[in-house]
């Protein structure tokens, strides 16, 4: 008997005598079937409600959306038959799979598509998920099995929204019970909801694809970082994420995954110190993004590829190098530009990212070394977003980790370079300009090529710093296996447990 | 005595009120909810409509008059987290916080009040270093990292104690203890000295020579003359738990109660519920407040209305 099993079994024995004395029947230690802990619980099971991973975590295996990804973020039809096809600019015609029915017996077809369009663009139902659907004008019956979708102006991103957007049932979505009690097409189906402790999901044995191996996942919710390590390794979760680098040696498994996040500075491109490009220019020579990637992620990030769109998302630019590490070029470049001694402002947060505060200590003392003056204001969270935000005045460099949900390069490249529409510091019209036409582009080289450009441009001119893609941890049990995917979801479809 | 607790319960009343404008004022500087609600990359278009659903575009004023009348009839609005009555989230949440303080502070007293007594039957001696030794971790260790430990020790290495949770009694022994640790030690110093002090007093020293037994003594005569201070501690325990100690328990231990709710409700800009749990909190300590004069006048007839 080694230590490992010694401890195990001492474990069980004591925890056997114990549940004996005192567990009521509530939470048992024990669960067939897998416990997965997300950060925090759901305030709705309604999936087109609010924008929340933890929810997301629970939803994705309930709900499903007209295409899916592969686990390596490639575009394949879901619920649809095939790939949708463009009947005009503003119109996309969608094929459903036939004979896929909700959990409650009610069809997937054309109503429950139109139904779960114009529920979630109507404005009384406010979704936060607008900020990825605000595209969408409409959706129309063609026929049982067809559907058109229109947007406002031509949206070559719809097929990702698509992939967004969740299906939800033509009339029992309208009952108030649906989000405490959902009903979907996916592999699994709700069957508990024990408020403040856990969430149980079973299999949908009816499900229309291959169906899943666990027999059911228990959720827990535990936001404390020590806590959910503290609960895989006494047996007691079987899945967490977010787990920190420095303890993926202390967990039974850790993998990794490539990720959705990455880490930048927006930079300003009008302030005093900053027009002058040799000034941008030096401050991302200045920054070691590989040491930044092994000190801080112990390897669980990757330096960023110049620019910030998402390595695997459309609209990344594989020309672009990496960005490389040279401080006396970038001391050489501050001297030149005169900028010796000059103040800048660094503005961020801490606590919403992983390492954040970490990452701005880092590259201000980085900007430091070449001869800035800097000024690393961390904020709390509300006035940082204040600063974000605020169109008339920009800090110097501000911290921001963009998140690419929908792996395209349209939403991060709008917020972070788009004059005037959410949180750029450059002042380039043009640039804007481009942004705004790629948006629209529906000719997948021309898109591309539009794409090529804004990210050489940004790249030329220094608009941003950007820093690392971080990588996703994840923490499993022993008898776990799972390959995590590049949009981070948690389909329990995929997982099987090893006996 | 009845005028005693209605005068208490007008002047309580009035310091609800006063807490509750301003917790009005200062939710609405603590940050702008349709900017941390949405995502990052929401359109201004999308946050004005935002706050426009939640009534977050009218004037301060008109902000403040309807909250006024809607707290007439207890309804403290829609939480913009939960998407439902703010008050319905804390009266769930609330059985569960004061469950953990119940149970915390109970242990807290039992073993605070006895060890503190024993102690200071001989002042200096080993037992009494030791207590005092332990009252002295107990108020230098950080609650999270005592949290963490135990469950380090218990849950993981021994697995005697799920690691977190609610729902029975051994998911209650970890975060009961974690809660109880400080102000046993507070408890315990204060039981000390204050015994110590009674001991010391004429009327000991008269009942030792007539020969009455020092268990009574100690337990009949001292530690009742000592009460007064220490039910003062107790409840400030109470009130110190209740108003936020339990935040980092909750947290650690994964317990869905008030205090990680209210932790949450600031990190969403929820200005409806963090008003809800504040003034709920509130009523709470007033009434601990009036529970306790009164209790100190039945205790000690002595006692001034003040």
């Amino acid at each position: 008997m080694n230590a490992l099993t010694r401890t195990a079994f001492r474990a069980t024995l004591s925890r056997a005598l114990l549940s004996s004395l005192f567990l009521s029947a509530a939470v048992p230690l024990y669960a067939a079937g897998l416990t997965i802990a997300i950060g925090s619980e759901p305030t709705t099971l309604d999936p087109q409600q609010r924008d929340d991973g933890a929810e997301r975590a629970i939803t994705d295996n309930i709900f499903e959306t007209l295409l899916e990804r592969t686990p390596d973020g490639v575009l394949i039809p879901g619920l649809a038959a095939e790939m949708p096809t463009q009947v005009d600019a503003l119109t996309w015609e969608f094929k459903l799979k036939p004979d896929v029915s909700f959990t409650n017996g009610e069809p997937f077809n054309a109503d429950a598509v139109v139904t779960s369009v114009l529920r979630i663009i109507n404005p009384d139902y406010n979704s936060e998920q607008m900020a990825y659907l605000g595209t969408i004008e409409s959706a129309t019956k063609v026929d049982d099995l067809t559907v058109h979708i229109t947007t406002k102006s031509p949206d070559p991103v719809l097929p990702a929204r698509m992939y967004w957007m969740k299906m939800v049932p033509a009339s029992y979505s309208a009952d108030p019970e649906f989000g405490m009690k959902p009903i979907g097409t996916g592999p699994y189906e709700i069957s508990g909801w024990e408020r403040g402790e856990s969430i149980t999901l079973v299999r949908n044995d009816a499900y229309w694809g291959d169906v899943p191996e666990i027999d059911d996942v228990t959720y827990r919710f535990v936001s404390e970082p020590g806590t959910r390590l503290s609960g895989l390794m006494a047996g007691e979760l079987d899945v967490i994420r977010n787990l920190y680098p420095e303890f993926a040696a202390a967990v039974p498994k850790a993998i990794t995954a490539q990720g959705l996040e990455t880490s930048t500075l927006v930079l300003s491109t009008a302030n005093p110190v900053m027009q002058d490009p040799k000034v941008r220019k030096a401050m991302n020579l200045a920054i070691d993004r590989a040491a930044l990637a092994e000190a801080l992620f112990v390897g669980n990030a990757q330096p960023v590829k110049g620019q910030l769109v998402n390595p695997k998302s459309f609209g990344f630019n594989t020309s672009l190098p990496a960005y490389s590490y040279d401080p006396e070029q970038a001391k050489a470049l501050i001297e030149e530009a005169g900028a010796t001694g000059k103040k800048i402002t660094l503005v961020g947060e801490s606590g919403r990212w992983l390492k954040d505060r970490e990452l701005i200590e880092a590259v201000g003392s980085y900007w430091s070394e070449i001869g800035l003056d800097v000024d690393i204001r961390i904020e709390e969270f509300g006035e940082y977003l204040n600063q974000l935000f605020d169109k008339n005045s920009r800090p110097d460099a501000i911290f921001v980790t963009n998140s690419d949900e929908l792996l395209d390069a349209d939403r991060p490249l709008t917020a972070a370079l788009e004059f005037g529409a959410s949180y750029a510091s450059n002042v380039d019209e043009e640039m804007a300009a481009a942004i705004q036409a790629a948006r629209s582009e529906t000719d997948v080289e021309a898109r591309a090529a539009l794409y090529d450009e804004i990210t050489q441009k940004a790249y030329d001119l220094d608009y941003l710093a950007p820093l690392l893609n971080q990588e996703d941890v994840y923490g499993l049990s022993e008898r776990l296996n799972w390959t995590p995917r590049i949009d981070a979801k948690l389909l329990v479809k995929e997982m099987s447990v090893i006996e | 005595m009845g005028t005693f607790i209605l005068r208490r319960s007008l002047q309580g009343f009035l310091v609800v009120l006063g807490v509750t404008i301003v917790v009005f004022v200062a939710t609405r500087m603590i940050g702008d909810p349709a900017q941390v609600m949405l995502p990052l990359s929401a359109t201004d278009a999308q946050r004005a409509a935002f706050e426009q659903q939640f009534g977050l575009d009218r004037p301060l004023d008109a902000q403040f008059i309807s909250f006024v009348g809607d707290l007439m009839r207890f309804d403290f609005g829609e939480s913009l987290w939960q998407r439902r009555a703010a008050l319905e989230v804390v009266l769930e949440k609330l059985p569960k916080t004061l469950e953990l303080i119940g149970v915390g502070l109970l242990l807290a007293t039992v073993v605070g009040i006895p060890l503190g007594a024993l102690a200071a039957v001989r002042p200096d001696g080993l037992f009494d270093r030791v207590v005092v030794g332990l009252s002295l971790t107990g108020l230098s260790v950080p609650q999270f990292w005592l949290g963490l430990l135990l469950i380090m020790v218990f849950a993981v290495g021994l697995g005697w104690v799920p690691t977190f949770g609610s729902g029975s009694l051994a998911h209650m022994i970890l975060p009961a203890i974690t809660l109880a640790v400080p102000s046993m030690a507070r408890i315990m110093m204060l039981v000390r000295s204050s015994v110590i002090n009674e001991l010391n007093q004429q009327y000991v020293r008269t009942a030792k020579a007539r020969g009455m037994p020092f268990g009574r003594v100690l337990f009949q005569h001292a530690m009742r003359n000592a009460l007064v201070p220490v039910l003062t501690l107790v409840g400030w325990e109470v009130i110190s738990a209740w108003a936020g100690y339990t935040v980092v328990v909750e947290t650690v231990f994964a317990w869905p109660g008030l205090g990680f709710t209210a932790m949450k409700a600031i990190n969403h800009s929820d200005l409806f519920l963090l008003q809800a749990i504040v003034f709920v909190v509130a009523v709470g300590i007033v009434l601990v407040n009036i529970g306790l004069d009164v209790l100190f006048k039945l205790i000690d007839p002595r006692i001034k209305e003040a």
